[in-house]
């Protein structure tokens, strides 16, 4: 079964645009003139249950426009979404329970309570009775090795163990479809790969769909096994890691190069620098 | 459809205790800020002893009916600030994208919106609203009515402030007229309507709602209309409808702090 | 030539914005002053009646004015910025500068009311021509006194309100002090003229620094009298003096308190 379908997928701002000077801004208040930003344009992929996908693109690519609109929280102005069957734009409520999000520069949490605390109150949010919130934190308690800091409360807490903490948040109700955006950012390595760890375990024992986004290549080398690469509100690649080595090579007309040989980076900045060229991958 | 108000009523009160337990972190701090508010909400009493030495009645209002529109004015005031302050902000939330947390939540956005903090100092105004209720001596059936005016009234403000906040949607800088507004209708609130005459006492009974919060309750605390009556329930209904549609189209235009990315 | 049109763009943009934030202060202001026409209008049964000696213009111009100072001067600017300051540990910078940071505060606090204040008498012009008519025994050639007793009344508020501040230094919060001095003012000071209160009570707000504040200034503006000028500047001196004593005072025991604990 799919996880989520997208079908030319588009949104577009619109942002005030004023002309110079005071004369302008007198104009831009009796004949306002609005310019469009088209963040997303026409975007179409599919993402099967349990796959691990990277999303990735240079600042302003769309990416976050994106994940936004698949989560409920911007409305499309075009196009199809379906995550887990579900239109985001119709029952955005009926979709939250089934999705997870952690978007690692927005806190969920309350900084003042503990972890445990925390927990207990999402457990509200999704409505788990209270015999199934406390299984739930035990479990995930031992497996993200909150031991030490379930009782501290959240303000006291290491940038590290507050990201474990909103991961944790986002499972406790054992999503289908998991949306990490930026989860490793400002973390120091061994934190980072902590995490990532995390993830794939989760990945791997709870068949969680996994939908990443991140400029680290670190997390998308070790987590995802596809990437789409999106730019100026376009997808401009979409493969699996395997054969975007491959084709990546193929192109350079280096086919007998060792795939091993090539890092993700090199072909990530490829991509971003040939901005505006459809897929030449 | 019970269970789901059910549920959605128990995060609400969870999220109000967690936001007053923020606050009591420091003990002093919060009890002078209780107490200091009732303090201050009663030196503006000073006013109302002197102006009553010029004359018996200032606006048609005996002193008692003074006392019943600041103390349901404050209650009202307080008890909106105190379950639903983030109602009050809601231009600076639109503005800077912070709807997101509640978008991915499986609950109502609004109810999680307003009830995400708490002012502590409008623990200091509701006391003195109700105690302001107790000083005029209410019989039992009154101080109920007081009560329920106080609800019909804290649904207004928010009403208000909300309609005004979810023009943010549509419009920049917003908050500034969102803050201002409200601000200068709790001044009307707490003045007689039988200054007012003409015009401004007709904008101020159906365009910025202060006589449908206030000025209608106090006389309806006085001597029971059930037609009046009728007028305040409805209005707090109809409004707070408006005020949910208006936040609700305007939702569909979020751009959770896109736009700002996309200036830079 | 093109960095210049940037700088101007920039500037100017800014100060656009500026004008719009004005532009909702005057709202405020607009909606205090239209409640006490209203008032006034109702407490004034004949246009001829004399309340504790002031005509109906008068006692409004009075609200007019004594609100002009408040919402022109916006000395909660001060105040918060200094228990930010305070709160923040910013001011363990501030405080090793070649300047003492009172006085850098109140030089900083003087230069945004010079801007706003000249709006918002401009504002209280048109809205008072407008709603209630020119003062009587207004006179252009006394103009310079009272403007001498505003920005005397205008720094010594600021003086106190910084005072109130500085305890930040001890207490965590000192917000809930500063609305119990504003209130005061503005119970005491901005609505009434002193005289309108009991007789026994007056000498007593006479010593207050309500007088100096609020009170004075507004006077001079609506009843000028060379013998009330007088008292009125004596009091602004004797309370200037007093004040920033006090500030300096308060301030040293601060940063000492400050040092001891290592901020």
């Amino acid at each position: 079964m799919q996880a989520i379908r997208v079908e030319n997928l588009s949104k577009t701002f619109r942002v005030k645009k004023k002309e110079k000077g005071m004369a302008g801004s007198i104009k831009a208040i009796l004949h306002p003139q609005t310019e469009e930003i088209q963040a997303v344009n026409g975007v179409s992929f599919q993402v099967e249950e349990g796959e691990m996908l990277a999303f990735i693109g240079p600042n302003g690519a769309g990416k976050s426009t994106t994940i936004k609109m698949l989560t409920g929280i911007l409305y499309p102005d075009g196009g199809r979404v379906e995550v887990l069957g579900i239109d985001p734009t119709k029952k955005r409520k009926q979709l939250a329970y089934q999705i997870g999000t952690v978007f690692g520069q927005k806190e969920q949490l309350w900084t003042h309570l503990t972890p445990y605390d925390n927990f207990r109150f999402f457990g509200a949010i999704y409505d788990l009775s209270e015999r199934e919130t406390e299984a739930r934190i035990e479990e995930l308690a031992q497996r993200f090795e909150l031991g030490d800091f379930i009782d501290t409360p959240v303000r006291n807490l290491s940038l590290g163990q507050r990201i474990r903490c909103e991961i944790v948040v986002s499972l406790i109700h054992k999503p289908k479809v998991l949306f990490l955006d930026e989860p490793t950012i400002g973390l120091d390595p061994v934190v980072k790969e902590n995490i990532r760890s995390l993830i794939m375990q989760m990945n791997r024992e709870e068949h969680t769909t996994i939908f990443l986004t991140s400029h680290d290549v670190g997390d998308i080398e070790k987590l995802c096994r596809r990437i789409i690469i999106v730019n100026a509100g376009q997808i401009v690649l979409d493969d699996s890691m395997e054969r975007l080595k491959e084709h990546y090579l193929y192109e350079k007309g280096m086919e007998d190069a060792d795939v091993s040989d090539i890092s993700l980076e090199d072909i990530i900045m490829d991509v971003y620098k040939a901005e505006g060229r459809t897929a030449a991958v | 459809m019970l269970t789901a108000v059910r549920n959605q009523l128990r995060v609400c009160l969870l999220s109000v205790k967690y936001n007053i337990m923020r606050e009591m972190v420091n003990k002093v701090t919060f009890l002078t800020n209780v107490c200091f508010m009732i303090l201050n909400n009663a030196s503006i009493l000073v006013q109302w002893f002197i102006l009553f030495r010029l004359r018996e009645e200032v606006g048609g209002y005996t002193i008692r009916e003074v006392l019943l529109m600041w103390g349901l004015t404050a209650a009202s005031f307080g008890l909106s600030h105190i379950l639903f302050a983030r109602a009050f902000s809601l231009s600076e939330l639109i503005i800077k994208g912070k709807l997101d947390v509640y978008l991915v939540q499986p609950k109502n956005v609004l109810a999680s919106v307003m009830t995400s903090s708490t002012s502590v100092s409008a623990i200091g105004d509701f006391i003195y609203g109700v105690a302001l209720a107790c000083i005029c001596g209410l019989g039992v059936g009154e101080f109920l009515l007081f009560l329920l005016f106080t609800v019909t009234g804290m649904v207004i403000f928010i009403s208000f402030a909300l309609i005004l906040g979810s023009l943010s949607f549509w419009f920049v800088r917003m908050d500034m007229l969102e803050n201002q507004m409200v601000m200068g209708m709790i001044s009307f609130c707490t003045y007689p309507d039988g200054i007012f005459e003409g015009v401004s006492r007709f904008l101020l009974y159906f365009i910025i709602p202060v006589g449908i919060a206030v000025w209608h309750p106090v006389h309806l605390i006085v001597k029971f209309d059930a037609g009046t009556f009728f007028i305040v329930a409805g209005y707090a209904c109809l409004l707070s409808v408006a005020a949910v549609a208006v936040f609700y189209r305007g939702l569909r235009r979020y751009a959770s702090g896109s736009l700002m990315e996309a200036r830079l | 030539m093109r960095k210049y049109m940037v700088i101007y763009q920039s500037v100017l943009l800014e100060n656009l914005q500026y004008a719009a934030n004005v532009a909702m202060g005057f709202l405020g202001y607009f909606v205090f002053i239209f409640i006490f026409v209203k008032l006034w209008g109702y407490m004034y049964r004949t246009p001829e009646e004399l309340i504790a000696g002031y005509t109906k213009e008068q006692m409004i111009w009075y609200v007019m004015m004594t609100e002009m100072l408040f919402f022109g001067s916006n000395a909660a600017s001060v105040a918060r910025e200094v228990a930010g300051d305070i709160r923040g540990g910013n001011i363990a910078y501030l405080m090793n500068r070649p300047y003492h940071y009172t006085l850098y505060i109140l030089a900083k606090y003087t230069g945004e009311w010079s801007v706003r204040l000249p709006m918002y008498a401009a504002l209280a012009v048109v809205i008072g021509m407008v709603m209630v008519g020119p003062l009587p025994h207004f006179r252009l050639t006394t103009v310079w006194a009272m403007a001498l007793c505003v920005i005397l009344g205008l720094t010594i508020n600021a003086v106190f309100k910084m005072c109130i501040s500085l305890f930040s230094f001890w207490i965590e919060d000192a917000t809930p002090f500063q609305w119990l001095y504003d209130k005061l003012i503005l119970v005491v000071g901005i609505i009434f003229p002193i005289e309108i209160f009991p007789d026994k009570l007056q000498p007593l707000f006479k010593i207050t620094p309500i007088y100096t504040v609020c009170y004075g200034p507004a006077k001079l503006i609506v009843d000028f009298s060379p013998e009330k000028c007088l008292e009125i500047l004596a009091a602004q001196v004797l309370y200037l003096a007093a004040g920033c004593g006090l500030m300096f005072l308060i301030y040293r025991k601060g940063v000492k308190k400050l040092y001891v604990n290592g901020g």
